[in-house]
């Protein structure tokens, strides 16, 4: 029964960002702005250096609650990048006389610690703690457009179904307890095994798992628990849009990807088909509905859905492959769409609705965010049209692109067992889902716009450029991941 | 572990839990949902509780439980400043009568 | 009554309740939980509960009688009158609150509910030993650093 504080030393990332989160809450207090956006980049890349020294090794830390091995450390190291690519598309935020860019950039790196407890746990403690730091932090994110009523709306609305989902995640975690007598994923594991094969009752069990499951595809928004996801994207300040719909997203399917293969693969004939059948319904209303949206933000909303609908597919087809196969899935979709949210911010920021249409005050901040606004985009901002077209053209699944092996990837690990029915569908979808994506495309080269010249800060440019890069990169080079897990 | 489990435990957390539920889905009154889920988390508490009484360790129900408290108190304060920050634009917090998100 | 307590027994439920009590009252038992077996509590442990409940209701009881009974009354229309600062009352009770209440409120509710994690701490004091020591300095550390950030944002500046 010794303590092993020692260990904590080797925890760095968590460690890190719980205290450079701190710091920068008490840098917000200098009147200069200037420093903060550098120092949270900072952090970051640190953190990031710091998550790969353990590479190749496999270590279990505080007393058995986290595990660090190599598949964490990359699901770490996509959450990292892409919070670090967030961070660096902020710079308007210092300019903003009611923006508070330290306490956001301290929130931001707080939920970043719930993520990585998500993507590592070992026990549920960690896990409940994992989703409660990353939710609460974007609750607080979704409203922190406080002049705006959508803001705040829907920050009540995703608050009050993220709390429920967290109450039936919690009551499966106390069945599972009840059943198992063991919050420690391998202990769990191992009743499983033992218990199908002993025979007897196992409802207690089985409640437990359902219920957990419902509770992490509430927080991933797949459907049918997904009507709160259109609402909370569309009415959240699109910084911050981007960052729940990649690195949430990331940490939650990571979460499933190990509770699924650790805890529950002994009884994977039992929830298999209604996974499948929770993906089916994923990708139909998330595709389908995407197809009739005004709104780019809102259809990016249904398309998030619709890729959970796909990296649900890698969860169904449960095998060693599927592993790299979500890893590399959460990488590409997360560099398109931060890509696709940085062209949209300084696309709307340049057309801020009149306020006297909708003649009310409340509605001032709003800005223009509909697929016409990208009109003729392409003609006066090269660069901007081709990083959207890429990221659109990922998103889709069009080959040389990230998102094609990303999508191969998860499709032959689901065929590898035999779900071919899901196959189809999934396919069928990507092909609605061209639709969609190209629709931005034809707007932006195709049709005639009164656009101007759009001023991009030369740290933004990188940025872009780089997630643009990368997505071609790794449409040429897909095979990054292969072996390293 | 489990045969000789004591189910009217497990009726009592059981029924809290779906009163809870029960007021989150039928009720429209922001804060009344609010205590829903509190209630929700209670019934977990009160499970969490109970199964430790057969668990060899003993304790990790019981902890499990303190985090459940903690979580709530923190969730219950963002919960009380996003509904006044929406009482302040609208001066109501009935959800059904917050509908600038639909389309 | 008999019979609804061997109800109440049958049913199990003293269990459950006896688990909450044992939990959060009396950090004693709550010790001896690590070693001690379910089922050999006596009724008679539980008195020492009994005597702090009803040390706590009495001292409740005494100060309302004791505040009621022994100080002078002087009756007048303007002195039962619910206000008697000479303005006339108008307008709802339910007036709004200042902010700060609110936010004071939020503030106690996050810093009260953080000692729940001391309780634990307490009781295993000895066996947890310095490295314990350590690690709750550190937490009791990351909580004062949130509350001087609370003091110099100046929520609690009341002017």
């Amino acid at each position: 029964m010794t303590f092993q504080t020692y260990d904590c030393l080797q925890m760095l990332p968590i460690i890190l960002l719980s205290l450079s989160g701190i710091a920068l809450l008490f840098l917000g207090f200098q009147k200069s702005r200037a420093l903060l956006l550098p120092a949270t980049l900072l952090f970051l890349v640190i953190a990031f250096v710091a998550n790969f020294l353990d590479w190749g090794k496999t270590y279990m830390y505080f007393r058995d609650m986290l595990l660090v091995n190599n598949l964490a450390m990359i699901f770490t190291g996509v959450v990292l990048l892409s919070t670090f690519m967030v961070v660096s598309l902020s710079g308007s935020l210092a300019d903003d006389e009611d923006a508070q860019p330290a306490e956001y950039y301290a929130i931001l790196l707080f939920s970043l610690v719930g993520a990585i407890m998500m993507i590592g746990f070992e026990n549920l403690i960690m896990l409940f703690v994992g989703v409660e730091i990353l939710s609460v932090a974007m609750y607080i994110l979704t409203g922190s457009d406080k002049r705006n009523l959508r803001s705040n709306e829907a920050a009540l609305k995703y608050f009050l179904m993220g709390a429920f989902a967290t109450g039936i995640l919690l009551f499966g975690i106390a069945l599972l307890y009840g059943a198992t007598g063991s919050f420690v994923l391998s202990g769990i594991g191992n009743y499983a095994h033992s218990a199908t094969n002993a025979g007897g009752s196992m409802l207690l069990f089985y409640v437990g798992m359902f219920m957990l499951l419902i509770g992490m595809l509430f927080k991933v928004s797949a459907a049918p628990f997904h009507f709160w996801t259109p609402d909370v994207y569309d009415g959240a300040p699109s910084l911050f849009t981007a960052y729940m719909s990649t690195v949430v997203k990331t940490a939650g399917f990571a979460a499933l990807l190990r509770i699924l293969s650790v805890s529950f693969s002994g009884v994977y004939d039992f929830w298999w088909v209604a996974m499948a059948v929770v993906t089916v319904l994923t990708l139909l209303i998330g595709n389908i509905t995407a197809v009739y949206q005004a709104s780019f933000k809102r259809m990016m909303a249904y398309s998030s859905i619709s890729h959970a609908g796909y990296l649900l597919i890698g969860l169904v087809g449960l095998s060693q492959a599927s592993k790299p196969a979500i890893a590399f899935y959460s990488l590409a979709y997360s560099l398109s769409t931060i890509a696709a949210f940085g062209v949209l911010m300084l696309v709307a920021r340049n057309r801020p609705l009149n306020a006297a249409v909708f003649g009310d005050q409340t509605t001032l901040a709003r800005t223009d965010e509909h697929y016409d606004a990208f009109n003729g985009l392409a003609r006066k901002n090269p660069l901007l049209g081709f990083v959207m077209a890429v990221s659109m053209l990922s998103l889709a699944g069009i080959p040389l692109t990230a998102g094609f092996w990303g999508k191969f990837m998860v499709f032959s690990a689901a065929a590898d067992r035999g779900a071919v029915w899901l196959l189809v569908v999934a396919v069928l979808m990507s092909a609605v889902g061209i639709y969609y994506y190209f629709r931005v495309v034809i707007a932006m080269y195709f049709r005639e716009g009164q656009t101007d010249t759009i001023r991009v800060a030369p740290f933004y440019r990188i940025v872009l450029i780089a997630a643009t890069v990368l997505t071609l990169a790794l449409g040429l080079l897909p095979n990054l991941f292969q072996g390293l897990i | 572990m489990n045969p000789s489990l004591s189910y009217s435990l497990l009726f009592v957390a059981a029924a809290l839990f779906s009163i809870g539920l029960a007021v989150v889905i039928t009720k429209r009154h922001a804060v009344v949902v609010l205590m829903g889920i509190e209630l929700m988390l209670n019934a977990v508490n009160l499970n969490l509780v109970a199964f430790s009484q057969y668990d060899p360790s003993r304790l990790q129900g019981q902890v499990f439980s303190l985090f459940v408290m903690i979580v709530a108190a923190a969730e219950a304060a963002v919960a009380l400043a996003l509904i006044i920050q929406v009482y302040r634009h609208v001066k109501t917090v009935v959800l059904d009568e917050l509908t600038d998100l639909k389309q | 009554m008999e019979g609804f307590f061997m109800a109440f027994y049958r049913m199990g439920w003293h269990r459950t309740a006896a688990n909450y009590v044992r939990f959060i009252a009396n950090l004693r038992s709550f010790l001896s939980l690590l070693s001690m077996n379910t089922a050999s509590y006596l009724p008679s442990d539980y008195i020492p509960i009994f005597i702090q409940l009803s040390l706590a209701l009495g001292f409740i009881v005494v100060t309302m009688l004791v505040t009621h009974n022994i100080g002078p009354k002087r009756h007048s229309v303007k002195k039962d009158d619910p206000f008697e600062c000479g303005i006339p009352t108008q307008g709802d009770a339910r007036a709004p609150i200042s902010i700060k209440y609110f936010l004071v409120a939020i503030l106690f509710v996050l810093f009260d509910v953080e000692v729940i994690f001391m309780y634990p701490w307490a009781v295993n004091f000895m066996q947890l030993g310095q490295e314990g020591f350590i690690q709750m300095v550190l937490f009791m550390g990351l909580l004062l650093a949130g509350f001087y950030y609370v003091i110099r944002k100046g929520v609690l500046k009341w002017e």
